[in-house]
C-alpha cells in the first residue's frame, strides 16, 4: 500500500493534540473546586509537532524500526501558571472555557483538513464525491 | 478517540461530585432549625491511581463543621435550660446558597465539557459516514 499523505498524517496529529488537551480542560473543569489543585494545559501544537520531527528517526534499512511504532509521545504538560485563590487552586473556569472554544476549534480544522484529503483521493481514484 | 472517552469519564466524576456536595447543602438547609445540629462539610481531592494522578475528582470524608451553635432564647421550648436558652443549629443560610450557587456554577461548567467532547467524537465518527 502507498503511504498517507503527510497533510492526513498531521491532520491526525492535529486532532489527537486537541483531544488530548480537552482531556487537560476537563482534569482542570472537575478539580476546580479542589483545594491545592494547580491547572494544568498541554504545550501548544507548534512546538509539540517541532519537538516530535525532532525525535523523528528515518528508517533507510529493511531492519530499522520506524519511529511511529513507538507510539506518539503525548506532549508535555505545563502549569498555567495562573494567580492561584486563597485555598491553593489556580483553576479559572472562564480560562478553561477559551481554551475549550480553542480545542474544538483546532478539532474541528483537523477534521475539515482530513475530509477534504479523502475526498481529493477519492477523486484521484475517480469515484467523485 | 481514548482521550475523548477519558474525558467524558473526568467531566461525569466532576458533575458527581458537585451534586454530592448539592446535597449536602441540601440537608445543611434542610436542618437549620433543628436544635444541636452541626453543618455538614466535605471538601474535594483529585483522585489518585497506583500513585497516579487521574485527574479525576471525588468528595472527602465529610466533616461536621466544629464552629459554635447558635445560643437561642426560648424559654418556653422543652430543651431551654434554666436560662431560657437552648442550641440551635449552625448553619448559615447566606453561606448555604452561596456554597448551593458555587456547586452550580460548577456542574454546568463540566456539563459543558463533557458536552464538547461529546460533539468531537461524534464529528470524528461522521468520517466513517459516507
Amino acid at each position: 500500500m502507498f503511504d498517507r499523505p503527510e497533510i492526513m498524517q498531521l491532520a491526525q496529529e492535529l486532532a489527537g493534540h486537541a483531544a488530548r488537551r480537552q482531556e487537560r480542560v476537563a482534569e482542570n473543569v472537575a478539580n476546580a473546586d479542589t483545594p491545592g489543585y494547580r491547572a494544568r494545559d498541554l504545550e501548544d501544537f507548534q512546538s509539540y509537532y517541532a519537538a516530535r520531527g525532532e525525535a523523528h528517526m528515518h528508517a533507510t534499512r529493511a531492519g530499522h524500526v520506524p519511529t511511529a511504532s513507538f507510539g506518539t509521545p503525548a506532549g508535555a504538560v505545563i502549569d498555567t501558571r495562573t494567580e492561584p485563590s486563597p485555598n491553593g487552586n489556580s483553576v479559572s473556569l472562564e480560562a478553561e472555557m477559551v481554551r475549550q472554544a480553542e480545542t474544538k476549534h483546532q478539532h474541528d480544522m483537523a477534521l475539515a483538513v482530513y475530509k477534504s484529503s479523502l475526498d481529493l483521493m477519492r477523486a484521484a481514484i475517480g469515484r467523485g464525491r | 478517540m481514548a482521550s475523548l472517552m477519558e474525558t467524558l469519564a473526568i467531566a461525569t466524576t466532576g458533575m458527581q461530585a458537585q451534586s454530592e456536595r448539592l446535597r449536602f447543602v441540601s440537608e445543611n438547609v434542610a436542618n437549620e432549625d433543628t436544635p444541636g445540629y452541626r453543618r455538614k462539610v466535605t471538601s474535594f481531592e483529585e483522585v489518585v491511581e497506583a500513585g497516579r494522578r487521574t485527574g479525576m475528582v471525588q468528595t472527602g470524608p465529610v466533616e461536621l463543621d466544629q464552629s459554635a451553635l447558635a445560643r437561642i432564647h426560648d424559654p418556653g421550648h422543652p430543651l431551654a435550660d434554666q436560662n431560657g436558652y437552648y442550641d440551635g443549629s449552625n448553619v448559615n443560610l447566606v453561606v448555604e446558597i452561596a456554597d448551593a450557587r458555587e456547586a452550580q456554577r460548577s456542574y454546568e461548567a463540566n456539563l459543558r465539557v463533557f458536552d464538547q467532547a461529546r460533539k468531537m467524537s461524534q464529528s470524528l465518527l461522521e468520517l466513517l459516514r459516507r
